[in-house]
């Protein structure tokens, strides 16, 4: 980037002109002007869909707003009666195992996904296909097959493991029921979330030379040991990465949980965008509505920057 | 000696946790479909259980007749085109410019673009339900076409800042040296060669915005102008209730996804791995 450079004296009129535009070009860089025509799309839009509206929610959620009233400023009450609340605080928590359990079994899955599609094997990109569809078919899709396998009535599951496997005696409401309830959205997200990782790991295990598991090879390592020590070192900023982006998207997640569940039963599977949702649409009351979508704000924000001067990195090599 | 057999047994394994994971990912469409061909009375009485018996396609005939899939059809495909098409322009000059060109506030906004895209849709629809709302495009799809590009365009132009970088800049040197505006320079060297890009990019933001749910379903009030993703998840609280129905619908949402991802399954795999994350 140009360091701004005071303009030179000004001598004749035509001079001024070129000056000017030398100067402006100091100033603003080179390639300015197909530049800022290039980039003013960009900009307006995320003026307008996400610096404004998000200006707008912190400002909502420092109110009383009820649907068709005009909002009340009450400043942080809304966050403070959240904090006390034992249905919010439950949402929280439900928020939290919902988020580390399915990011947790999404890494291990994922590294065992890159693990099997880099060894030998025949039809290599029909297999990373295969295993990629899960996160290009519509969410709401997969949460309505969901929906319908884990049936408690007519549900597949249920008549595998009772009539085909042996395995349970009777069938299990699997979303009705608050023991399996959260298990069972998790898996879910699992299902759809651990290709997305697999396939990052996969980039990033291609990237590693081959000369270092020769060498590693070579001084005697085990596969154990190359894996502990050649891979996952190879594959660790894309980890950080995947994890913490996959950390904002399944802690954000709504679709899944609200198809599934609806937050039920009991609020056993309650979780922050759903509680949102039903605040804001159900119970009408937009300003708390907001303030539940604000709450971890500062955790949100600091993960975001952290991801993201990890991504700027990954970009600079 | 060892070795060898080290390797079979590698191999077995690969194998077996390979087609672990595909019947998990697979079964569950395998689910839809078989479901989707299945009168209410097989499913009742579980016979036929995997594999129906007579096929039945009353599901897909009622679903169109009945319902207003059609309706919602239409909207999805159109919502998905336009917010596509606006998306990839927006994003492929915006992404040339942030990757390549020289000027005063590059940084800032290539990070600007990138907290964008990470800002979770949870905390912005009802402040972009009151603002579409205030313009008059609540219940409307040009409001969620208006509404798609906060997410689409911050994606297309991270995906295609790492393609443009990895475009040789002396190629575009060459054709200003031999006469081209930087502009020209831009249309007819680099924007062919990254078609490929291009088309990825596209393509995932076509898919984001086919699969969008939140903002739809927030912003739609009228029956008649929902997408597909809402359309169908209505049937789960609405009078008509069938799996089988719903199962065809499901299928029937899939397809366009699948097909774009088939046919262009390595650009997208490439495109993600090439412009997504790379560390």
């Amino acid at each position: 980037m140009s360091v701004p450079v005071p303009a030179a004296s000004l001598p004749s009129k035509a001079a001024v002109n070129v000056g000017l535009g030398v100067g402006l070009k100091r100033v603003l860089g080179p390639d300015y002007r197909m530049g800022f025509i290039f980039v003013t799309p960009i900009a307006l839009l995320v003026l307008s869909l996400v610096a404004y509206p998000f200006c707008y929610a912190i400002y909502l959620s420092l109110t009383h707003k009820l649907v068709g009233m005009p909002p009340v400023f009450v400043g942080f009450e809304n966050y403070i009666r959240l904090t006390w609340d034992g249905f919010f605080q439950r949402a929280v928590v439900n928020s939290f195992i919902f988020t580390f359990g399915s990011v947790f079994f999404k890494l291990i899955l994922g590294v065992v996904m890159a693990l099997v599609l880099t060894s030998p094997i025949r039809w290599r990109s029909f297999w990373t296909g295969v295993l990629l569809i899960p996160w290009v078919a519509p969410t709401v899709v997969s949460a309505l097959n969901f929906l319908w396998i884990f049936d408690g009535s007519l549900g597949v599951l249920n008549y595998l493991l009772v009539r085909v496997f042996g395995i349970l005696p009777q069938g299990v409401g699997w979303l009705s029921e608050p023991g399996t309830a959260m298990a069972s959205v998790v898996a879910v997200n699992i299902w759809r979330g651990f290709p997305f990782f697999g396939i990052s790991f996969l980039a990033g295990m291609k990237g590693i030379p081959a000369e270092l598991y020769e060498a590693a090879a070579v001084d005697g390592a085990s596969v154990l040991q190359r894996f502990r020590h050649v891979t996952l070192p190879g594959i660790r900023n894309i980890m950080i990465i995947v994890v913490l982006l996959s950390t904002i998207w399944t802690f954000n997640d709504f679709q899944i949980v609200y198809i599934l569940t609806k937050g039920g039963p009991g609020g056993t599977t309650m979780v922050m965008p759903v509680l949102t949702y039903e605040t804001a649409f159900g119970a009408q009351r937009l300003g708390e509505a907001i303030a539940v979508a604000l709450y971890l704000l500062p955790a949100l924000a600091v993960t975001i920057m952290v991801l993201a001067r990890y991504m700027r990195k990954g970009r600079r090599r | 000696m060892k070795g060898r057999g080290s390797a079979t047994i590698e191999k077995t394994l690969s194998y077996a946790v390979l087609g672990a994971l595909a019947i998990g990912v697979l079964f569950p469409f395998y689910w839809m479909t078989i479901t989707s061909f299945k009168t209410e009375e097989q499913m009742r009485s579980i016979v036929s259980m995997f594999w129906p018996k007579p096929f039945a396609v009353e599901n897909y005939q009622q679903l169109l007749a009945k319902t207003e899939f059609a309706a919602w059809y239409g909207n999805s495909v159109f919502v998905a085109v336009s917010s596509t098409l606006l998306a990839t322009a927006v994003g492929t000059i915006g992404a040339y410019a942030l990757a390549r060109l020289k000027f005063l506030g590059r940084g800032f906004m290539a990070s600007a673009t990138l907290i964008t895209y990470l800002v979770p849709p949870s905390i912005l629809f009802i402040p972009l339900y009151k603002q579409m709302q205030g313009l008059g495009m609540a219940n409307s799809l040009s409001g969620l076409i208006a509404a798609y590009p906060s997410f689409t365009v911050p994606f297309v132009t991270w995906l295609l800042m790492g393609y443009f970088e990895s475009i040789p800049e002396e190629l575009e040197e060459a054709a200003m040296i031999d006469g081209a505006t930087r502009f020209g320079a831009f249309y007819r060297v680099v924007l062919p060669l990254s078609a490929p890009g291009v088309l990825a990019a596209g393509l995932y933001a076509f898919t984001q915005a086919w699969n969008e749910f939140l903002y739809a379903l927030v912003f739609i009030t009228d029956g008649k102008l929902r997408t597909l993703p809402v359309g169908l998840a209505s049937f789960i609280t609405g009078d008509v209730y069938g799996w089988g129905y719903l199962m065809s619908g499901a299928v029937l949402t899939t397809l366009p996804v699948i097909a774009a991802y088939i046919y262009l399954q390595k650009y997208m795999v490439e495109g993600l791995t090439a412009g997504g994350v790379k560390g």
